[in-house]
């Protein structure tokens, strides 16, 4: 176990079954969308680093996220889950039936035992939109921290509008990221309406796109669900777009 | 049919202590001609301490706190449901809620929000009950409705936007501008029944057309029709705003505030005309049942008085005629003579009396419709159930009643105290599934158990405010459970020689654990080693077993039972001996099937003034809790946690000593789980403990 382990284990320590959710990681390690598009790298984003899902309404951007966060919680790694959207219940159910849609066919004893160990990997904290500021965030993680109620490794933030909040909102959470020694996700909205650009950015995200690592998009070709690299590939991998299962949102078989 | 509907109010008068509910319930049935004259809460002498509502009841013989009391203003049908005194969440006050449509939220005007208020308030919110404000008590020195109004925007994030302003404070009130018409209405007569208009005295002329800008802006959020008239700078008519201003309350997204006071008989009519315009009629709210037949899947309500029955028994009262059930009816009609079926336990009822309950005397009706509240008599039933008609099979509540996790004993002071605590008791468990009461054999102790400590400290203080028992308690027991973690297999021979006829059975086989059931015995023997007739005996010895784990004598659950081989004795062997080689063959299979302790879990919920969110995680994290998330509300914050129930004794006085009492929880229990060894430990020491001083 690293440094990065959930303090919350303390001394409530329960042995955790490791070669029990082999299958399952096995899984969700050949069949992870980011590493399937050549992304390097046990968790792809560096410390302080920023990366992003970009995708229309309705695709699936908080469920990408929400599978690359039980990833991280399955390598005993801890994720906060900011969401300036929805109800601590309502991103807690997104977890529950991402967990159980891929771990479907385990003993479903057994599958609730781990979702008991892992659910320690995880911290919800929800914000309303206008009320969300960095200068909050950070002393509410340092409260945590402080007290030893948890230390993220990885977080994620689900529902900041781009088009609305200025760069200087960004350029604050990745010094924090680096303060902290985490790495930040966002799902980003982008409008059917706007043309992106020949590389598929669109517009709106240009005056921040220079701050981010990693961008990957989602998108629709009739009823399927493909993702495709944006920025952040190692060069020699694949460029085109992989079709998702968009139940698990883990590739295809 | 439709519009009748229309015309009723159902509503609650929601107040912290001292703040005036009682006058001002009085002073709603005196003006809407309930009862003839009024007298003051205070003594007679005029000094002194003043009465509480209940001898103040007692000595007028009316029912301000009747469960549900039936009044008429201007057309309209309103209910007073009572809400109950004791804030704390359980099945009552969640009923209660439930059945109002609005509320009226009675703040004074010199306390302004205060922290029951806000406990209040969140019930409120989390019954998505829209409300209007009434700020009272504006003849006391030091009133100031604005500052209430700033506190109920800060201190509990409404939208409040006065519908009023005062004529005069303190001792110089008069009555109160009316900032819809622009008018200003006092109160004359003896009693303030007679309402007079007129014009708005010059020197708030100014004030109230300021007031009645900031309404109007709040107001335009809701209607474009109103904003239209706005940029067209056209008058605005009453309906327009009052349209508006009600789309607003029935969101939540606006408080209406109307002030004046009770005691001095000001203001408490424009308050009713507001309940009549602003708060919802019955079929705009929404009401859900759950569907048997589908997994209890929810099915919103249409209030048709011409669909089947659906209607919900809220709450029981003894009276000199037998037993008062009060119901709302949801869908359908509830006709004298009618047949509904208890979906509790599908008994089939006829409808006898149908009454509306008055202040001081009651009227039977031939029905009540949809959207109604009246009361049954001599119906044998339990607070919460479904009635519903034949065929239909769908509830208001959910069938699904969660085991006590928390057990207390109660011994009663006195003799007097025991026959009043028997009573107590029986209505409670009638009252609320999720408690139980029984007699120990062991002990001969009067156990009471629950879902949590403030849920049984309610019913002690509840048996002594309404039955007059005194009783002492025991310190609260966490039931905790246990349950195996690997299989094990047992051989165990039971055999007993001491003359005469002997005892002699053996048992071969293995326990493992399951997670889907409490108990499962298997019968795998081929070629009856054991006869046929010995099987029953050995399945009652293994059920025994599982009442108590042979160490720490929890109950135990979750284990299969699989039998495959034994022997018997054409003359020794009996049922008796069989079930004795089960008990002899569990006991030893059990402590080699890795034993655990399972304690139970809850689900904790703190809403905290944003500032103590820190303080109030830590709390959490000291007693073992895991917290899931933190929810950012503005001024409120709500912490939600996963902790052991036996840490969270005393919590509340914690809570309270850390936030300035201004942090509530609510903890619901969520499942089982395993104690960590460190404190299976120490459980293991209280166990060995408790069983030296027994002895």
């Amino acid at each position: 176990m690293g440094s990065q382990t959930a303090i919350r284990k303390n001394n409530n320590v329960i042995p955790f079954p490791y070669e029990e959710l082999i299958m399952i990681k096995k899984e969700m390690i050949s069949r992870n969308p980011l590493n399937n598009l050549g992304f390097a790298g046990e968790d792809i984003l560096p410390n302080g680093g920023l990366g992003a899902v970009l995708a229309h309404a309705g695709l699936g951007k908080t469920a990408l996220l929400v599978q690359m966060a039980l990833n991280t919680m399955f390598q005993e790694k801890p994720v906060l889950h900011v969401s300036l959207n929805d109800a601590v219940s309502k991103v807690d159910v997104w977890y529950r039936e991402l967990f159980n849609d891929i771990s479907e066919g385990n003993d479903p004893a057994e599958i609730a035992e781990f979702w008991e160990k892992i659910q320690i990997y995880r911290f919800i904290m929800t914000f309303r939109v206008e009320g969300f500021s960095v200068p909050k965030l950070e002393e509410r993680l340092t409260d945590l921290m402080q007290q030893n109620i948890f230390k993220p490794h990885t977080m994620i933030i689900d529902g900041l509008k781009f088009d609305e909040s200025g760069r200087g909102l960004l350029f604050q959470l990745k010094e924090m990221a680096k303060l902290f020694g985490m790495r930040i996700w966002f799902t980003v909205h982008t409008h059917r309406h706007e043309p992106p650009k020949e590389d598929g950015l669109p517009l709106s995200f240009l005056h921040v796109e220079d701050l981010f690592d990693v961008l990957v998009q989602l998108a629709a070709k009739g009823p399927k669900v493909y993702i495709k690299a944006l920025k952040g590939q190692s060069p020699e991998a694949k460029k085109e777009a992989l079709e998702l299962e968009p139940s698990t949102m883990l590739i295809q078989d | 049919m439709k519009q009748d509907d229309q015309k009723i109010r159902n509503i609650g008068i929601s107040a912290h202590i001292d703040s005036g509910k009682t006058t001002l319930s009085e002073r709603i049935l005196f003006y809407t001609k309930r009862i003839h004259a009024i007298h003051d809460v205070k003594g007679k002498d005029g000094v002194g301490a003043t009465m509480d509502s209940m001898e103040l009841e007692k000595e007028r013989g009316i029912t301000i706190a009747s469960a549900a009391t039936y009044c008429e203003w201007k057309g309209h049908e309103v209910n007073i449901i009572d809400t109950p005194g004791h804030v704390d969440f359980t099945i009552e006050v969640e009923r209660s809620l439930r059945v109002l449509d609005g509320a009226i939220l009675v703040l004074c005007s010199v306390g302004g929000v205060q922290s029951q208020s806000i406990t209040v308030d969140q019930q409120m919110k989390r019954y998505k009950v829209p409300c209007i404000a009434f700020i009272n008590k504006c003849d006391r020195s030091g009133a100031n409705p604005f500052r209430v109004i700033g506190q109920l925007r800060a201190k509990l994030g409404h939208n409040a936007v006065a519908m009023q302003i005062p004529i005069g404070l303190e001792n110089e009130l008069q009555g109160v501008v009316d900032l819809v018409t622009m008018k200003a209405v006092y109160f004359d007569g003896a009693s303030g029944e007679e309402v007079r208009v007129s014009d708005i005295p010059d020197h708030l002329l100014e004030e109230a057309k300021a007031k009645r800008e900031e309404l109007i802006d709040a107001a335009s959020l809701f209607s474009d029709e109103l904003t239209e008239a706005i940029l067209e700078e056209q008058d605005i008519p009453a309906e327009m705003l009052y349209a508006a201003v009600r789309k607003g309350t029935l969101k939540r997204e606006i408080t209406p505030v109307y002030m004046g006071s009770a005691y001095k008989n000001k203001g408490v009519q424009p308050l009713l005309d507001g309940v009549t315009h602003l708060l919802p009629a019955p079929s705009e709210v929404e009401n859900v049942a759950l569907d048997m037949n589908n997994n209890e899947a929810p099915v919103a309500l249409t209030s048709d008085p011409d669909k089947p029955i659906i209607a919900l028994a809220f709450k029981l009262e003894d009276g000199q005629y037998g037993q008062l059930t009060y119901i709302r009816v949801y869908e359908g009609t509830v006709e004298k003579g009618a047949t509904i079926v208890n979906v509790r336990n599908g008994k089939k009822i006829k409808v006898g009396r149908v009454v509306r309950m008055h202040a001081d005397q009651m009227e039977d009706v031939d029905s009540l419709r949809a959207g109604y509240i009246g009361a049954l008599f001599g119906i044998e039933c339990a607070s919460g159930d479904t009635f519903v008609s034949p065929g239909i099979n769908m509830t208001m509540t959910s069938m699904y009643v969660p085991k006590p996790v928390i057990s207390l004993a109660i011994v009663p002071k006195d003799n007097k105290s025991q026959m009043s605590m028997s009573k107590a008791l029986n209505r409670f468990s009638k009252e609320d599934p999720t408690f139980k009461a029984y007699v120990d054999p062991e002990t001969n102790e009067t156990i009471i158990e629950g879902m949590g400590e403030l849920h049984l400290d309610i019913y002690v203080e509840r048996m002594k405010r309404e039955y007059g028992a005194e009783v002492t308690t025991g310190n609260p027991r966490v039931a905790y459970r246990e349950t195996i973690t690997q299989r094990a297999d047992f051989n165990y021979t039971h055999k007993k020689q001491t003359g005469g006829a002997g005892q002699f059975g053996r048992i071969a086989g293995y326990i493992e654990p399951i997670s889907d059931a409490e108990f499962i015995f298997e019968n795998e023997i081929f070629g009856g080693s054991i006869p046929t007739q010995y099987i029953p005996a050995c399945e009652k010895g293994f059920r025994e077993s599982m009442a108590k784990g042979p160490k720490l004598e929890f109950p135990i659950t979750g284990v299969k039972v699989v039998i495959n081989d034994g022997a018997s004795h054409a003359v020794d062997s009996s049922d008796m001996a069989f079930q004795a080689a089960a008990r002899g063959a569990f006991r030893d299979a059990y402590l080699r099937a890795k034993p655990v302790i399972h304690e139970p879990i809850m689900k904790v919920v703190v809403e905290t003034p944003t500032e103590f969110q820190g303080p109030v995680m830590g709390l959490l994290n000291q007693r073992r809790g895991m917290i899931v998330g933190s929810q950012d509300e503005g001024v409120m914050s709500v912490v939600e946690a996963q902790v052991p129930l036996a840490e969270m004794f005393g919590f509340s006085t914690i809570l309270r000593s850390s936030t300035q009492g201004k942090a509530q929880f609510t903890m619901e229990f969520a499942q089982y789980r395993q104690v960590p060894q460190s404190v299976a430990e120490k459980i293991a020491a209280e166990v060995a403990q408790n069983k030296k001083t027994a002895a």
